[in-house]
């Protein structure tokens, strides 16, 4: 049997989400270094039809777990599944992407296997590594990379004697591969014994998901409001925006608080950003905020907390008031001058 | 229905501290000072508020070397009863696999001192590593269901606990048998602040040290022997951000020197 690269595919209402086809063309790459074959596994119901999409998208075999009980995520019964296929084929690499449900699924799926994961990676590569104390050589294995210690630090990650090496990939990063309708490939069924315990341990009572219509990622300037802003602040937020030709975010404090929707979220549970500019207003900079901001070119801070961790992620920071900051900030600009202009 | 709660408690390196490398590139924490992370505070929060509510006992574990106790000594002071710390030389090196391990192990000895467990909780992620691996590591461990991005608990009957956990784009709301890990994402539930008599207080509650022989763990399994993952080479990162802090008291003042400042780096604040 080849070694795989397998990507583990989320899908949402039907559709394979955008950061799994990244992953896929990841997969690609590093597949085509190794000499390996790309895998895909998708879990769901009624995810048949979505095999062949993956393969034109560059899996050169799918595998599929399609049963009705597992139509919503739940983490033990989908941790089966995954377990299952993953323990059977035996692939080289597992990659999930750093999304909530990967981030959950594929450290539970690495502890049932004993095996090693690294979290959050920025990217992964294959290379040969030479262990220091035993002098023995791994050749083609995969290179996990990843900020550490809040951003500050980068660390390169190897999972030498354990298989598969698993690694957790940040959303956004990579491209979509191009859709190829010649390419051809295998799908393989799998049917999963899926245990009442497991099936009874986690119930979904309520799901709530509104629907992304902006779109961030492109944007060149992103003023965003947070939880210090409040409704009135983000008038003023939007002001600014409109004025430097930018688009609105917001933190998630601020989306849960009804001030602005959803489509507009940046972070962990919203989309991740890398504008040219990023204006964080009233953000204090939670972790789950930073993570999908902290790619930007020029991050500016404007905080009444001086000791708030945003201004650790900032190139300028201004320490003071929004509500006094922002509409002289607004009125200065207004007069024409623009930092940069004559 | 009183609750037997654990809560997982890392000692980190202060977030606020500078990062220091030894020659041979590997983090320097000796000489840096540790405190709980940030993280888990939620989740002693979380823990606490459970204990308010339903009566019982909060638990704290750990797992770091000796001199760590100094950093529990805060989170005692917001409250928790006690703690058990882990700490051996055979289980530096530990990855997040080792840790959940000898984590799991840890929950499984204050089961028997304290009888069951009703949940475990930590918080989201660490300020240092930022895995977010141990909660359901520790689950995987110990067979029973966790629940990572957990913004609140809301209730806890009949064997089950209902929570409310952020997803892309919202929540969902979970029915959860117990016992459970829950890692808490934060936000929800704000740390709260000891006071001096809490500190006081704090001073009387017991850190139990336990070794790798105590909890009955495998040697084989933690430390470096025991971790699949290697850190090849850590580097600090080159984009560093420049950190051009502005206060003043006066706003006009304080907005004209931002944008002079701007203006100097030659950046233009539109698109």
């Amino acid at each position: 049997m080849a070694r795989t690269v397998l990507v583990y595919v989320e899908v949402s209402d039907g559709k394979i989400e955008d950061h799994s086809l990244e992953l896929i063309g990841k997969a690609r790459e590093l597949a085509t270094k190794g000499g390996m074959d790309v895998g895909a596994l998708v879990v769901g119901h009624g995810v048949r039809e979505l095999a062949r999409e993956l393969i034109y998208r560059g899996a050169d075999e799918v595998h599929v777990v399609d049963d009705p009980r597992l139509g919503t995520y739940r983490l033990l019964p989908y941790t089966k599944a995954v377990a299952h296929v993953v323990g059977a084929t035996s692939p080289e690499v597992v990659l999930f992407s750093a999304t909530v449900v990967g981030r959950e699924l594929a450290p539970r799926v690495a502890a049932r296997l004993r095996t090693g994961i690294t979290a959050d990676c920025t990217d992964v590569d294959i290379g040969s590594w030479t262990d220091p104390l035993s002098g023995r050589v791994y050749e083609n294995i995969l290179y996990q990379i990843r900020p550490t210690f809040g951003g500050e630090i980068m660390a390169a990650i190897v999972t030498p004697q354990h298989r598969p090496q698993m690694a957790t990939v940040r959303p956004g990063l990579f491209p979509i591969p191009q859709r190829d309708e010649t390419r051809s490939g295998r799908v393989v069924e799998w049917s999963v014994e899926l245990d009442e315990d497991s099936l009874d341990s986690i119930e979904v009572l309520e799901v709530r998901r509104e629907m992304r219509k902006v779109d961030l990622k492109s944007a060149k300037i992103i003023v965003s409001g947070g939880r210090g802003a409040g409704p009135k602040g983000f008038e003023l937020v939007r002001e600014l925006a409109k004025l430097l030709g930018g688009e609105v975010g917001a933190s998630r404090a601020a989306v849960d608080a009804g001030w602005i929707s959803y489509d507009h979220q940046v972070g962990l549970t919203g989309q991740t950003v890398k504008p040219d500019i990023y204006i964080a207003v009233g953000i204090s900079g939670a972790v789950q905020h930073i993570v999908g901001m902290k790619d930007s070119k020029i991050v500016i801070a404007i905080n009444k907390d001086p000791e708030a961790p945003i201004f650790r992620v900032a190139d300028y920071g201004i320490v003071g008031d929004l509500f006094v900051v922002l509409p002289k900030l607004i009125e200065k600009l207004k007069q024409g001058r623009l930092p940069g202009g004559s | 229905m009183p609750l037997n709660i654990v809560v997982l408690v890392k000692p980190v390196v202060d977030p606020k501290a500078v990062v220091r490398f030894r020659p041979d590139g590997t983090i320097d924490r000796s000489a840096a000072k540790l405190v709980a992370n940030p993280y888990d505070k939620y989740a002693v929060e979380a823990a606490l508020q459970l204990r308010e509510r339903y009566g019982g006992r909060v638990v704290g574990l750990s797992m770091a070397p000796p001199q760590a106790a100094d950093a529990l000594r805060e989170v005692l002071a917001m409250g928790v009863d006690e703690f058990v710390l882990l700490s051996d030389p055979r289980l530096a090196g530990s990855d997040t696999l080792a840790t959940s391990y000898a984590l799991s192990a840890g929950v499984r000895m204050i089961e028997r001192k304290l009888g069951k467990v009703d949940l475990v909780v930590c918080g989201i992620e660490s300020s240092d590593s930022n895995t977010g691996h141990i909660g359901p590591e520790v689950g995987e461990w110990l067979g029973i269901p966790s629940v990572s991005y957990v913004d609140t608990v809301l209730d806890v009957s009949e064997g089950y606990v209902v929570v409310k956990r952020l997803i892309e784009g919202g929540y969902m709301k979970l029915r959860v048998r117990l016992p459970a890990v829950l890692s808490i994402a934060g936000t929800s539930y704000q740390p709260r602040i000891p006071t001096l008599r809490d500190v006081l207080a704090s001073r009387r509650k017991q850190i139990t040290v336990v070794g790798v022989d105590d909890i009955g763990v495998d040697p084989s399994l933690v430390g470096l022997a025991g971790s699949p993952t290697r850190v090849v080479r850590m580097w600090r990162i080159e984009i560093k951000r420049k950190s051009k802090i502005f206060t003043d008291t006066d706003v006009d003042a304080l907005v004209e020197k931002f944008l002079e400042e701007l203006r100097k780096d030659g950046i233009t604040l539109s698109r």
